[in-house]
């Protein structure tokens, strides 16, 4: 292209050559900074998830434990036929279910209406922003001492406030339903702020004459919020639904530390069984085959919801 | 136009929002407070009912976390404060190496386009997705048998891998919005590709950079599952250690408190500095140009 | 429609006069257009007829009735700003027919209105498509249906042109004149391109350092501007001015000897006998070379270069440069004298910048 339009002396056509070569290096040097930049992370994900989960899958199909190495009995399909028949198992998808629902409604919830009130500018905003970021920067394991801590039936304070303005105490972890709403509370406690995070970057990133346009337009400051902000910061709030969603369903720390998974087996999550199953009972090729069915359902789920997140952010 | 009606709707509506708002401040700033006073409490006043607000202040939680004074750990295993030392080297490694891998894979997944790149991108995600107990069951073995098993160099490992995807999310993101131009015009100047990105570029998403780093370090510093599955005694981490904080008395509530309270420190700092970043850049790059 | 006044209207932001004391009335169906460089509040005073940003004094009036308190939404006005601000997540036809959405306007005739801006905007193609698939004219065109589509008393515009390509914006131009006089709808318009509001408006308000200038015809904005800065802020190329010394029998023009006479170049008495210095403000369509030996002074021409049909020359008195256009038909003799024509000559306060005639001269 450029050679064609180059007259023929030896200046054009040694500029002609110096651009070939350069667009040559170019391309050359773009492959290599491709795979100069991704091997690293390539090895990673290769050495730290490829082999993991085929060897997971692998272990699925034996009847294994860890304690005993050496006995490795090929079972087939055993692990899954038993662990899907088991109702117990279902359980900890039904109760994983009502935790993963309450959280992300109520955290979302949260998070919109108060990411819609931080993105105004007003005096010590900073100030007030990091203070109410604070509990999705303590380690879950502290936020789930800390809520035990505060639930305590007897001696703690919410039970002590429930009380004071006349309501009855209530048994927050010892009871199934109520151990679950504490759990809930807990997880909202802490991640709530991290929806209004988001959500206040996704509404700043909203340009002032959009609104303006809005307002001229004469839309009411709620068709405003309903038709103009949530829409179009929906691509981030889905990525924030999609994040939640995900972390909720596979939440492990939390209990063990609020409820150990109790009143008796009542509140343990999915990955609670698996880590159960693996690490207190040592049935490793059980819980292999409880991991792999884990894998498979957050891997459909994520990659459904990231697809619906690429097809949502094409439209802009 | 402006009547009664409408005037009365928005003053409720306010007050509403600001009612709201003071239930929510309180539910999300009361345990943070309950959290620090505990820190400071000893273990007669823990109990005591009515809760006291004013009491003799206990520094025995702190002390332990520091590994001064009387609380000091048997010999068996590492104390609270040595626990803390393993909690920083592994969370600033971790974090680094994690923020230096995705940095690059951001980039060229912002600039690049290349085979295979949707899938490399959900790849990198599935590190955020994956449940860290699914991949315990086999990390146990693996870890074990490589020898990294109670190791500072193994979670400094699963906190690279851990962060990687989030990192590289977050710094894609940030590349978005650098302007293609800016290595263009270096190129046709004669500089390299390497020297556009090294010189121009990450100047240029430094705030991004810092944003990353800021994440990623709050969740290499309260990470849990892992540490505590693949660690035994010499390598716990402070969340680790607390959470075995159940001696012959109990659990110690007031050492737990104090090291919630360091924990979250370093976190809020940081958090601080770097706010600005996490408003303006947090959006994935998924807003597109506006 | 509505006639829009303004009285006393001032707006500070913290110790910044935005706009000053600026009292104006535009009558139902004008189309005024506010004019002036950036930062002169034009743009202010049209967000605070919108209801975008409160008057710290004054009142703004919308047929006599008193708007101040009024928020954007409850003052039936429709806005085209200078950045494209259509609505990213929705379609076209969704962007058009927001307006009357968010009043809760009935679906028929949502769908009757549709029709009749599709068919005025000749927009049926596009109504499917998303603003970020259309060039910025195409977008401006939206926001102009958007804009009208519910009868607006008044209908503001904020350089509603400045970011399209040069090309389409002559387009656009012409048609949002045919427009407005087909709707008569009150339009307001503000820009800082002299030639778009020399074009469009019925009236022009020449605004500067925050005050009004001058309000008038286009016509007169050109011929009889009140100030030196009306004169140089309208016309391409720009108002020359030369300061004059009054000698014997004449005006000497800046720091050059050569001196314009009553007689040869017919100055007006007054002007010679005028107590105050003077400033000379003449367009370079008066100044011409001239072949004529007994007309027009001799000044060192620099430079003569043609755009399309029209030949200018530059020409120098001490270090400042001035352009007149050559209307000889033969290039030769570029070395020719200076004729200015009398009709175009302007006289200022050399002072205040202020025009000065015959009766004021003394």
């Amino acid at each position: 292209m450029a050679a064609a339009d180059a007259p023929i002396t030896p200046e054009g056509q040694a500029a002609a050559h110096a651009a070939r070569q350069a667009k040559l290096r170019k391309r050359s040097s773009g492959r290599l900074m491709i795979f100069g930049f991704l091997s690293p992370s390539l090895a990673i994900l290769l050495f730290m998830v490829a082999y993991p989960v085929f060897s997971l899958v692998y272990y699925s199909f034996f009847n294994f434990s860890a304690l005993r190495q050496a006995t490795m009995k090929p079972v087939g399909l055993k692990n899954y036929t038993f662990l899907l028949s088991d109702p117990e198992l279902w359980e900890r998808f039904v109760f994983t279910g009502k935790f993963v629902f309450i959280c992300v409604t109520l955290q979302m919830l949260i998070g919109i209406f108060v990411g819609y009130q931080l993105q105004k500018n007003f005096r010590g905003r900073d100030v007030i922003f990091t203070i109410l970021m604070m509990p999705m920067m303590l380690s879950p394991v502290v936020v789930g001492f800390l809520w035990r801590y505060m639930l305590n039936s007897e001696w703690g304070i919410v039970n002590f406030l429930l009380s004071s303005v006349g309501l009855p105490k209530v048994d927050w972890l010892g009871q199934t339903n109520a151990a679950l709403w504490a759990a809930a509370a807990a997880d909202t406690w802490m991640w709530a702020p991290f929806i209004a995070l988001l959500a206040t970057a996704a509404f700043r990133g909203i340009p002032e004459t959009i609104y303006e346009a809005a307002e001229v337009d004469g839309a009411s400051p709620a068709y405003r919020f309903f038709r103009i902000t949530l829409p179009m910061s929906a691509p981030v709030l889905f990525i924030a639904l999609i994040l939640r969603l995900i972390d909720s369903f596979k939440q492990y720390d939390l209990f063990v530390a609020l409820t150990g998974g109790g009143p008796g087996s009542s509140t343990e999550t999915v990955s609670y069984a698996v880590a159960k199953t693996a690490f207190s009972y040592f049935y490793t090729g059980e819980a292999s085959a409880l991991a792999v069915i884990l894998l498979l359902i957050i891997t459909g789920l994520s990659l459904i919801l990231v697809r619906h997140l690429t097809k949502m952010s094409e439209k802009y | 136009m402006t009547n009664s009606r409408t005037s009365m709707v928005d003053l409720v509506t306010r007050w509403l929002i600001l009612g709201l708002l003071i239930v929510y401040t309180i539910y999300n700033v009361g345990p943070i407070f309950w959290l620090i006073l505990s820190s400071f409490k000893s273990r007669m006043d823990l109990f005591t009912m009515p809760p006291k607000l004013f009491f003799t202040p206990d520094f025995s939680g702190y002390q332990s976390v520091f590994g001064v004074g009387a609380a000091k750990d048997s010999a068996s295993s590492v104390g609270v404060f040595d626990s803390l030392v393993n909690s920083i080297i592994v969370s600033v490694a971790g974090t680094s190496l994690a923020v230096f891998f995705g940095t690059l894979a951001g980039y060229v997944c912002s600039r690049f386009n290349f085979r295979g790149k949707g899938d490399f991108m959900f790849f990198v995600l599935s590190t955020r997705m994956l449940p860290p107990v699914a991949v315990l069951v086999f990390y146990h073995l693996m870890f074990a048998r490589l020898g990294l098993a109670d190791t500072r160099f193994g979670l400094v490992l699963v906190a690279i891998f851990a962060n990687i995807g989030l990192a590289t999310w977050i710094m894609k993101g940030f590349f978005d919005g650098v302007p293609k131009e800016v290595e263009q015009i270096a190129i046709v100047n004669g500089y390299t590709r390497m020297y556009a990105f090294t010189r121009l570029v990450l100047p240029m998403v430094k705030g991004g950079i810092a944003a990353t780093a800021g994440f990623c370090f709050i969740f290499a510093w309260n990470e849990f599952a892992f540490a505590s599955i693949l660690t035994t005694t010499q390598a716990k981490t402070l969340p680790v250690k607390i959470s075995a904080a159940s001696g012959a008395t109990g659990i110690e509530w007031t050492q737990i408190c104090a090291a919630g309270v360091v924990l979250i420190i370093p976190v809020l700092i940081f958090f601080y500095l770097i706010r600005k970043h996490l408003l303006m850049g947090m959006t994935f790059g998924v807003l597109g140009r506006r | 429609m509505a006639e829009i006044s303004l009285k006393n209207l001032t707006i500070e932001f913290g110790a910044f006069k935005a706009v000053d004391d600026v009292s104006l009335t535009v009558k139902d169906g004008e189309f005024v257009v506010y004019l002036g460089p950036s930062g002169c509040g034009k743009t202010t005073t049209l967000r605070c007829i919108a209801g975008l940003v409160p008057a710290t004094s004054g009142d703004v009036l919308f047929d006599g009735v008193r708007v101040n308190e009024l928020s954007a939404s409850e003052r039936n006005i429709a806005m085209v700003f200078q950045f494209v601000s259509l609505y990213p997540h929705l379609s076209i036809k969704e962007n058009i027919v927001f307006p009357l959405k968010a009043r809760g306007v009935a679906k028929a005739e949502i769908a009757r209105k549709l029709d009749w801006v599709t068919d005025v905007f000749k927009l049926g193609d596009e109504l499917a498509r998303y603003p970020s698939a259309l060039p910025p004219g195409a977008r401006q065109k939206v926001a102009l249906a958007r804009a009208v589509i519910r009868d607006p008393a008044v209908l503001l515009l904020d350089e509603p042109l400045s970011a399209i390509d040069e090309q389409f914006r002559e387009e656009m131009r012409w048609e949002l004149g045919h427009l407005q006089r087909q709707l008569g709808v009150t339009t307001i318009y503000v820009t800082h391109d002299q030639r778009e509001a020399m074009s469009l408006a019925d009236r022009i308000v020449l605004m500067n350092d925050s005050r009004i200038v001058q309000v008038s015809v286009p016509d007169r904005m050109f011929f009889d501007p009140v100030n030196v800065f009306a004169g140089q802020f309208i016309g391409s190329p720009s108002m020359n001015l030369i300061d004059l010394e009054p000698v014997a029998g004449g005006l000497r023009l800046g720091s050059s000897d050569v001196t314009l006479t009553a007689e040869r170049d017919r100055l007006p008495q007054w002007a010679l006998s005028a107590r105050r210095p003077l400033k000379l403000g003449v367009r370079p369509i008066n100044v011409h070379l001239t072949d004529d030996p007994a007309a027009g002074v001799v000044l060192p021409v620099d430079d003569v270069f043609s755009v399309g049909r029209e030949r200018f020359f530059s020409f120098r008195i001490g270090d400042t440069i001035h352009q007149g256009v050559d209307k000889r038909s033969s290039r030769n003799g570029s070395e020719g004298r200076i004729h200015f024509e009398p009709e175009g000559l302007l006289f200022f306060d050399a002072a205040t910048g202020r025009r000065v005639g015959a009766e004021d001269a003394a």
